[in-house]
């Protein structure tokens, strides 16, 4: 039996499901006449000439720098914590209730405290990403180091690599492949939580211009700001991905990869 | 030289407590130069025996003297061969050979030129920059076998190295590995579960009980050298070799 779509090639796929989607919600815009529910002819102008004049940019650049701040140190300090913690049982020990009681906590929900201690600004939202992004980092290098073959390592052994050097030239590139995805993970749950810490602490930012926009009843705009925000997700985790394919082609391939993302 | 006295492997059982004993008392000593054998039914401690005298495995009690140095650790003068080949995916076959001469800070120049005779050697010119995915089993055991040789171990620890390959490849190796020990007179110590391996290789063959193991036999293996497989399977002396181990191993531990 043939099946729907069977004959498209598969790169129009999501062209054809994304067409259908905003001519749906077209559609529905029409039938409700609502301004909560602005069509699409209106909506994507505003988009593109928010991008076009560049009057996004200086917020769009500074979620971004918040991302990169947080995930940059996020990555500096959670793959040696979970490289190590893979390799010693007694840091694992330690870490793992931490990590295992901190997971689940939406990480946004600890704000108030975080800006409680840390004031207000660019600190405390950064902190939070920090935190958010270092969970699935620790938890993927951890798993990677604990599965690297043990012959690996004794064959560094024997050609005398002391136990720090083959942390860096061996643990590390062995639990790259699974790092990696940990980092996969951490960069859409940084998105959001970058993006949910700006609506917080309103001061800049896309979730600050997000709020702005709903609270001057601009809806078209603020559709506008949640699509940028969507492409914006959507193009790092693409590029991610370019990047992660081209770090690991040495690694025998692995299927069906799945990405869970908690935040 | 390597001198073990006494040594013996006990485990702590993972769950639930109690010991389980590997290796008993096992003592011998094998020459500089010498090439010996360790066979066994599997589960004997064999490879568990080539571990400790390697360094990756401590030892529970009694001595072993790697040149009359106890063994504390893995040490760049005893070099291991695993049957998983356990090569670097992240590096390519030239990557994986310069590895140990790195670590043990020989020259560049110098490192580029010996690798470069190891790759000849083991017949992998022209894909010295492949990565280990992309070679067959037998490749990957030249490369892990050129990877040891690159840092000039004076022992080779073979943990069944030819174990996983097909029996053509298999032959094969087994006749570069007898080519280069000739050559280099390294002292190798060599696990098998293959009898006829063993009687072809070595000099001595060890045949173990099963677990704990201990030694049950000590054999000469008095065949010319160099050895040359077609001579050898016609051989009396040989199939008698092949034919008495093989009895040794079948005999029931408890008979």
């Amino acid at each position: 039996m043939a099946r729907f779509g069977e004959n498209l090639p598969k790169a129009l796929a999501p062209i054809a499901v994304t067409a259908g989607l905003l001519a749906l919600w077209q559609g529905a815009a029409l039938v409700a006449r609502s301004s909560y529910l602005p069509p699409m002819t209106e909506i994507l102008p505003i988009t593109v000439s928010l991008v076009g004049s560049g009057e996004i940019f200086p917020d769009l650049l500074s979620s971004l720098a918040r991302l990169a701040a947080g995930f940059g140190i996020g990555l500096v300090a959670g793959i040696p914590i979970g490289l190590i913690s893979g390799r010693n049982r007694a840091v694992e020990e330690f870490i793992m209730p931490l990590l295992g009681a901190f997971y689940p906590v939406p990480k946004a929900a600890l704000m108030p405290i975080v800006m409680l201690w840390f004031g207000a600004g660019d600190l405390s939202k950064v902190l939070i990403i920090i935190l958010t992004v270092s969970l699935p980092l620790i938890y993927h290098a951890q798993q990677g180091a604990r599965a690297v073959d043990e012959k690996l390592i004794w064959s560094a052994q024997a050609m005398g690599c002391s136990s720090l050097r083959r942390l860096l030239i061996v643990i590390l590139p062995a639990s790259l492949p699974e790092i990696l995805i940990g980092a996969r993970v951490a960069i859409v749950i940084g998105v959001i939580v970058t993006i949910t810490s700006e609506m917080i602490v309103r001061q800049s930012g896309l979730g600050n211009y997000l709020f702005t926009a709903l609270d001057m009843g601009q809806y078209a705009m603020t559709y506008a700001v949640i699509l940028i925000i969507a492409v914006l997700g959507f193009l790092l985790d693409w590029l991610f991905e370019i990047m992660r394919r081209r770090l690991t082609l040495w690694a025998p391939d692995r299927q069906g990869i799945e990405i869970a993302v908690t935040s | 030289m390597i001198i073990l006295e006494g040594v013996t492997k006990t485990y702590q059982r993972a769950q639930g407590g109690g010991e389980v004993q590997a290796l008993g008392r096992i003592s011998t000593s094998i020459k500089g130069g010498e090439f010996v054998a360790l066979v066994g039914p599997s589960g004997c401690g064999k490879s568990t025996l080539l571990y400790i005298v390697g360094g990756f495995v401590p030892k529970s009690s009694g001595r072993i003297l790697v040149n009359d140095a106890p063994v504390t650790g893995p040490g760049p003068d005893r070099g291991p061969v695993f049957q998983e080949f356990a090569l670097f995916p992240w590096r390519t076959v030239l990557g994986n050979i310069l590895f140990g001469l790195r670590e043990q800070k020989v020259p560049k120049p110098e490192a580029q030129s010996r690798a470069q005779r190891l790759i000849e050697m083991v017949h992998l010119k022209g894909f010295e920059h492949l990565y280990p995915k992309e070679l067959s089993g037998g490749m990957k055991q030249r490369v892990a076998i050129a990877r040891t040789l690159a840092y000039d171990p004076a022992i080779l620890l073979m943990d069944e190295p030819f174990g996983a390959l097909d029996a053509q490849t298999r032959t094969m190796l087994q006749d570069e590995l007898l080519a280069i020990w000739e050559r280099d007179t390294k002292t190798v110590l060599f696990v098998t579960h293959a009898v006829d391996e063993a009687v072809y290789l070595a000099d001595r063959v060890l045949v173990m009980t099963a677990a704990p193991g201990r030694i049950k036999a000590d054999l000469a293996i008095n065949l010319p050298r160099p050895r040359r497989r077609d001579e050898l399977l016609r051989d009396a002396n040989y199939q008698n070799y092949v034919i008495e181990i093989g009895h040794m191993l079948d005999r029931p531990a408890a008979a």
